[in-house]
């Protein structure tokens, strides 16, 4: 793909800034080392339930329905940890079990019966909540009985020793210089424009700043939190499933021209119906995690995840109406929603007014796609 | 007698071509006038500024009716002057009884509400000059294709048209429903609705019309009193021009027989009468089996419908090298050898807002693996290689499609189709708006294609591309094979002939 500086990237990267300044004058503490630490697991969280979205809305399909999805899926493991007593790593199996099948069926409701994904899933979104309070009976379900950490528990609450964290970012750091020069290598051998040198280093200079600065600041706290690291392995994954397989190919190209896919021998429904599927892992690994940082399962976990993912996926440049969009794009959109509500909720913003500014960056965000992509 | 409607040197330019050239065309007043050519005379464009859709100062040349000028700014201007359009796709709101469409739009109004009661006062007297005794309550969902017309031709009388054009209004009647257009239109007729009626059907057009025009090439041909011609004549003003020697096709050594249709019946739906039917042919290595016929005849449908893209087999079975294909999936018909270029590239053959090595690839991403990944660096040699073979013109294989002309988006399409190492090649119209110096490049391939030991079906609605580039050519006529030629016994006049269902005796 060509790497080219867009309106649409600088104008993300200036909100951030804007979110970050601001927040920071409004409250001291946004920018600190707690609070990034805090961030950086929100926003791992988020992502990782973009990330899965991306995967619907690139054939150009949606998803309304993993938000409860989320709490479900906690809600199940909680209760057979804390009610039955069984072990943590046990009890995800179920969890896992039953978001698989539920976003297969999903999946399979849409493309077999031709039934749009908007209408399957927002009756996924009621039924999954009613499910969900009915798994918990509404009450307050913790991870860890007696408060002993298990490993739902330690899902959010394990870091990466400083150390440790070190090694890992300076053994990122290299790969990233060995990929990227391995990149433009083959770029240039298959006969592909680069970037220039110059803009190439001062890039990757950048990336590697950002990188020092965020494992600077998170050691200043405990270190690396777990779900950084698990959102890092979900991206990846992601990534080469999107860029790199013919599945991904066939994403894009459902979503870029549905029967002129269909009549190259793209295998639609088999497509789609993977896609979900796949989604339904990354609910239940969110929905663990997001569980494990409520430290239980209340009636409120999950609630409005669907925007907040949909929201990062069009705030980083996805297509609602498919074939366009990409993992780091939807990070980075991730990254903007994570810094907003993380800094209302420091900030002490009452839920009325959160409500209201979620809605209102989600429609910003489509009107801004739809103004983009006109051109 | 002066003409209600006439046309003086009317000439129509689009980018690149020119659709009517000095066109001049009369209609009388209560007269019926058939517009007869082959696909792309321009018969469609003449519509169009006949209708107001193409407006005044779009073309050059003169329109007038009742004998002064006529400045068409829009649809509604010459539904005002008392001109309407009843096309081939009704135009009609399923959901919306017979009185509501017959009112859509110009609804009779007390106040803000509307007038119900005069407006079915109206419409039922607007539908007894139609014949037509139905409930004025049915949803139009609930009539037939025959019926729905009828509506549409009430509804234009209703905004008290003089003159109704009809473009191929029988294509989709049953016999008995034809009979009743028919008589319709002789008794508006009779009350000074004068018509245009355009049909590829000569029997209607010669029971029905008082004058017949031809257009050929954008150009009026002929106009002549019915009395005075005759079907052949017709058919030979239509065709009479040239074959150009512009088609390379190369002699050709037929092999094995790579395609057999055997007696192949499909419909568009589970629930729909049959669109193809009794088809059967066979393709050999190394042959051009061309495939004509009229708009409408079922061309697309059947390469489609072959290749597992459209429609439900009722009956019949396709083998690709002996093998049974089975219907509905083009994964196995790509699978098992059988490649398709589609009509219509923008919406069955390209994504048009990614690059050309996507889109050249996107067919053969199974055989370009290495493990579960895509196996990049030979994705990129192979397309490299397609690229530069079908002479793209674009910067590289990062180039969008989208921003492509049309003749090298139709590469890509062709390209993508080879790429998946085809032995039998479907291509539907491959020359259609693309420029000269394509066309000559697509021909050559087709000839590479033969020379190569494949076998290639050509769909086309050029006469001179089929007979130029065709071995032997097989010309349906709805939906059924109307006549097979050999290379040698295809003149113009026969081909048509078979597409509009007649046999001629041997010229």
């Amino acid at each position: 793909m060509k790497t080219k500086f867009s309106v649409r990237d600088f104008s993300l990267v200036l909100s951030l800034i804007v979110v970050w300044v601001f927040f920071a004058v409004a409250s001291p503490q946004y920018l600190s080392a707690r609070n990034l630490s805090a961030l950086s697991v929100e926003l791992a969280i988020t992502a990782t339930l973009a990330l899965g979205m991306l995967l619907v809305i690139l054939p150009g399909h949606i998803d309304l329905s993993v938000g409860s999805g989320v709490g479900l899926v906690g809600g199940i493991a909680a209760v057979l940890v804390f009610n039955h007593h069984w072990p943590a790593p046990l009890a995800f199996l179920p969890a896992l079990a039953v978001a698989l099948l539920v976003w297969f069926a999903q999946g399979t409701l849409i493309v077999r019966q031709r039934i749009p994904a908007f209408i399957i899933t927002l009756g996924g979104l009621l039924i999954f909540k009613g499910a969900f309070w009915l798994v918990i009976n509404t009450h307050t379900v913790p991870v860890a009985p007696g408060g002993r950490p298990n490993l739902f528990s330690l899902l959010t609450t394990y870091y990466l020793t400083p150390l440790v964290s070190y090694g890992l970012i300076a053994l990122l750091l290299v790969a990233l210089v060995v990929v990227t020069l391995r990149g433009r290598k083959r770029r240039v051998a298959m006969g592909f424009a680069v970037d220039d040198a110059e803009l190439a280093f001062l890039k990757l200079f950048l990336t590697a700043q950002a990188l020092l600065l965020f494992v600077l600041a998170v050691n200043q706290f405990r270190g690396i939190p777990l779900p950084v690291l698990i959102l890092g392995a979900v991206a990846l994954a992601i990534h080469v499933i999107t860029r790199h397989t013919p599945f991904g190919r066939h994403l894009y190209a459902i979503g870029g021209n549905e029967e002129a896919a269909f009549v190259s021998g793209v295998p639609v429904q088999r497509v789609v119906i993977t896609a979900y599927t796949l989604l339904g892992g990354i609910v239940a690994i969110t929905g663990l995690l997001q569980t494990a940082y409520s430290g239980a399962a209340t009636t409120t976990v999950g609630d409005s995840m669907e925007l907040d993912a949909i929201a990062a996926c069009v705030i980083g440049g996805t297509s609602l109406r498919g074939g366009r969009g990409t993992v780091l794009g939807v990070i980075f959109g991730a990254l903007i929603m994570a810094s907003l509500l993380n800094g209302m909720t420091l900030l002490a913003v009452s839920p009325e007014l959160k409500f209201i500014a979620r809605g209102a960056v989600l429609t910003l965000a489509v009107w801004m796609d739809v103004k983009l992509s006109k051109r | 007698m002066p003409a209600l409607l006439e046309t003086r040197a009317l000439t129509k330019r689009f980018p690149g071509v020119t659709a009517l050239r000095d066109v001049s065309f009369d209609l009388r007043p209560g007269e019926i006038h058939a517009l007869c050519g082959e696909n792309g005379a321009g018969k469609s464009t003449l519509i169009k500024l006949l209708s107001g859709l193409h407006p005044h100062g779009s073309y050059e040349g003169e329109l007038r009716l009742d004998d002064r000028p006529a400045q068409f700014r829009s649809i509604a201007d010459a539904q005002r002057a008392g001109i309407a359009v009843i096309y081939q796709e009704l135009a009609l709101v399923p959901e919306l009884s017979i009185a509501e469409n017959l009112f859509l739009g110009s609804e009779p109004r007390r106040g803000l509400l509307i007038d119900w009661e005069k407006l079915y006062t109206d419409a039922r007297a607007v539908l007894a000059r139609v014949g037509l005794t139905l409930a004025l309550e049915t949803p139009v969902a609930q009539l037939g294709v025959g019926q729905q017309q009828l509506v549409e031709i009430a509804k234009a009388l209703s905004k008290q048209t003089r003159i109704l054009i009809l473009d191929e209004p029988t294509a989709a009647l049953a016999e008995r429903e034809v009979e009743t257009l028919l008589d319709l239109l002789r008794d508006l007729r009779a009350h000074g609705i004068a018509c245009i009626y355009i049909s590829h059907k000569l029997d209607e057009v010669f029971t029905l019309a008082d004058r017949i025009t031809v257009l050929r090439d954008g150009a009026t041909i002929s106009t002549r009193a019915t009395a005075a011609t005759s079907k052949h004549g017709v058919i030979r003003d239509m065709v009479g021009r040239e074959i150009q020697d512009l088609f390379p096709r190369t002699a050709s050594h037929p092999g094995d027989v790579l395609l057999r249709v055997e007696a192949l019946r499909a419909a568009p739906s589970a629930h729909t009468p049959a669109r193809l039917q009794d088809i059967s042919f066979t393709v050999r290595a190394g042959e051009v089996l061309g495939i004509g016929g009229l708009m409408g005849a079922g061309r697309t449908e059947l390469l489609m419908h072959i290749f597992g893209a459209w429609g439900v087999r009722q009956q019949g079975r396709v083998e690709i090298r002996g093998q049974t294909l089975p219907p509905g999936s083009p994964v196995q018909a790509l699978a098992s050898g059988l490649a398709l270029v589609s009509e219509d590239r923008k919406r069955y053959g390209l994504v048009l807002e990614r690059d050309i090595g996507f889109n050249l690839s996107l067919s053969s991403l199974a055989r370009l693996r290495r493990g579960p990944l895509i196996d990049e660096e030979s994705e990129v040699r192979v397309s490299q290689k397609m690229f530069s073979a079908l002479r793209v013109k674009a910067p590289s294989l990062e180039t969008v499609v989208g921003t492509l002309s049309g003749g090298n988006q139709q590469k890509v399409v062709i390209g993508k189709a080879l790429m998946t190492a085809p032995s039998v090649v479907f291509l539907d119209e491959p020359t259609r708006g693309i420029d000269i110096g394509a066309k000559l490049e697509v021909y050559e391939l087709v000839n590479q294609l033969t020379a190569e030991g494949k076998a290639v079906v050509l769909v086309s609605s050029e006469l001179p591309e089929l007979m130029g580039m065709s071995d032997r050519i097989l010309m349906l006529h709805e939906g059924r094979v109307g006549g097979e030629f050999a290379r040698a016994d295809a003149t113009p006049e026969r081909l048509l002939a078979a597409a509009m269902g007649h046999q001629l005796s041997a010229a």
